[in-house]
């Protein structure tokens, strides 16, 4: 590779890098949101180098004819790979993880929890994928029963039978750990895959409620397309952008 | 990606537009057998690269919407981009640091601060490994850089291999994904240890130099004739983290094709036999490639499966996976990185079943 070209890819990856998490957020579609400093300074030296790369080359060249004419030009062809996510996260990043993905993933099994505290009087219950499915499947008090609850989530079409499924993907560290939770909705016909929803409804009785013959599933009464939240990969109650006006 | 996304769609890419390069070359980044010497004195970079690149490009943004939005094309590129900005920053600092041991650290410090016997050296290089904090991505450049500052090779390898599994950042991070279990913690930081410096003390025995691809010991290593120390880092910086940034590049692909391909419910038809299934989630750590800081909480998801499947599956991942593995092909040769990841796989398995039916 040659030196005008290294100094090019270590500036575009630079600006990728700072374009995804300083410019935008789609650095939260591939990585946790602590990552983003490490991202920031990362974007900014590579930047940096390759402008540093650039401005010195035509010194260089003469110190490299003198003597080391093999040294640092000799960059092998695999970097040239580089220019792929360089280019991908600048011209066309992909989106976050979705319904494909959801569809051939196990559930995320539930941490088993030993007390659960007294509902909020609220109503529709706004409550996590994850905290529905735990008050389902450990609850004994079955505080959950007869209450209506609403669950935010993005569709994944079930391969067999009734309903669909209210997904969210939750990782810990980037997209290649991911996870997924689901909670199987009935009574209204599925939308597209990938549609982010919020599903209001009671608990849809399969199973004794409070152990872990119960599914986790949701009659739904109202089904209403919402923006995805900011924090897509977590399955935290959702966080709006903030509302114009 | 938009180049690398050309290789999952390679028929629809091919059936839209005949594409001057053959799909094969587009896999491997350079013609078979040119490899072992990637950096001949006075190397010309053939032109075919940035023409395909650019045909490539071209190719994609004219004609090639339509399949790059497939899902599964768009899970794939998520994955990969995914594992490769995750591991920018690590392997940046890596790179660093390297970088800084090569121009701003005397030759013979690492010489005088370790034992002089190889064999004790060894052990010494495992526990130091604690120190650098981060994941895998970090260490490959940093014990190269050990090696051509003349630490002999089998206690760099025990620094590789420890470093990204006992530093605390990995060790906080598995407690919290294992709470109430501390001997989790404690298995994995001893299994590790034992596996680092046994494959020391394996390459003491039975490794050859010869393996290794030459490591250029005068390029940029030290202060040299006519450079300032601040270029040379500089130099050294660049050099390395664009030729360990490609592999890293080619160990993502391979992980997310992987990823998109496999279903989960692979996992369960394994589970059930309990030596299978250390093997199994052994192999799986390989393949999935994820970072250390974050296989805790995989490990911890996986609850079909016994401790000890569990414990390989921590010990191995951070020792042995496809873009370490490729990182290691790229630093220290092919012959080098298949014989070195095999015999890891082998000492992290057995390391993990014996320390596992001690405390776990």
């Amino acid at each position: 590779m040659k030196r005008p070209l290294q100094a090019l890819l270590l500036a575009l990856t630079g600006t990728g890098l700072l374009h995804t998490a300083l410019l935008t957020d789609t650095y939260l579609r591939y990585v946790k949101a602590g990552l983003r400093p490490a991202l920031i300074v990362s974007g900014a030296v590579l930047l940096l180098l390759g402008l540093a790369a650039a401005i010195t080359r035509d010194r260089r060249h003469t110190a490299d004819d003198t003597g080391h004419g093999h040294d640092h030009s000799g960059t092998p062809r695999v970097a040239w790979l580089l220019f792929l996510p360089a280019l991908s996260l600048l011209l066309h990043p992909p989106p976050a993880l979705g319904a494909y993905t959801a569809a051939r993933a196990d559930t995320k099994p539930v941490a088993v929890q030993k007390g659960f505290a007294p509902l909020p009087a609220t109503s529709p219950l706004p409550l996590t994928l994850t905290d529905f499915t735990k008050r389902v499947q450990q609850d004994r008090g079955r505080a959950v029963e007869h209450r209506t609850v609403r669950l935010t989530g993005f569709v994944t079409p079930a391969g067999g039978g009734d309903g669909w499924y209210l997904t969210r993907i939750v990782f810990s560290c980037c997209a290649a750990d991911s996870q997924t939770v689901k909670v199987r909705v009935y009574g209204s016909g599925a939308p597209p895959a990938d549609t982010w929803l919020e599903v209001t409804g009671t608990w849809h009785p399969h199973g004794t409620l409070g152990t872990r013959t119960a599914e986790a599933a949701l009659d739904a009464r109202g089904v209403r397309p919402v923006a995805p939240p900011v924090n897509a990969y977590t399955d935290d109650l959702p966080l709006r952008p903030s509302q114009e006006g | 990606m938009d180049k690398a996304d050309e290789l999952v769609g390679v028929t629809e890419g091919v059936a839209a537009v005949p594409h001057p390069d053959p799909p094969v070359r587009r896999i491997r980044p350079w013609p078979p057998g040119a490899r072992p010497r990637p950096w001949p004195p006075g190397a010309v970079p053939r032109p075919w690269p940035l023409g395909a690149a650019l045909t490539v490009a071209a190719v994609l943004l004219l004609v090639g919407t339509p399949w790059l939005n497939h899902p599964a094309v768009q899970a794939w590129r998520t994955v990969c981009l995914a594992i490769t900005v995750q591991a920018l920053p690590f392997l940046l600092l890596g790179t660093a640091l390297s970088g800084a041991i090569n121009a701003f650290v005397p030759a013979d410090l690492f010489t005088r601060v370790l034992p002089k016997r190889p064999a004790l050296a060894v052990p010494v290089a495992g526990v130091a490994g604690a120190v650098l904090p981060g994941c895998e991505c970090a260490s490959v450049p940093v014990a190269s850089s050990l090696i051509r500052r003349g630490v002999t090779p089998a206690a760099a390898f025990a620094f590789l291999l420890s470093a990204p599994a006992i530093n605390p950042v990995v060790l906080t991070a598995t407690a919290v994904a294992f709470p109430g279990d501390p001997a989790m913690v404690a298995a994995r930081l001893l299994a590790s240890l034992a596996t680092a410096a046994v494959m020391g003390w394996l390459w003491l025995w039975l490794g050859k130099e010869t393996w290794l691809r030459p490591l250029p010991r005068h390029r940029h290593s030290g202060h040299r004739h006519g450079h300032s120390r601040r270029t040379e880092f500089r130099l050294g910086f660049q050099h390395d983290f664009l030729h360990a940034g490609g592999f890293l590049v080619v160990g993502a692909m391979a992980a997310a094709t992987f990823d998109v391909t496999v279903p989960g419910s692979v996992l369960d038809a394994f589970s059930g036999s309990p030596w299978l299934s250390v093997l199994f989630l052994a192999v799986l750590a390989v393949l999935l490639a994820v970072c250390s800081e974050a296989d805790a909480f995989v490990a911890a998801s996986l609850t079909g499966f016994s401790p000890t499947a569990r414990l390989a599956f921590l010990v191995v991942g951070p020792m042995v996976d496809l873009k370490l593995i490729a990182l290691q092909a790229g630093t220290f040769g092919r012959a080098f990185a298949w014989r070195f990841s095999t015999a890891t796989t082998v000492v992290a398995v057995t390391a993990s079943v014996l320390i596992s039916g001690a405390l776990l």
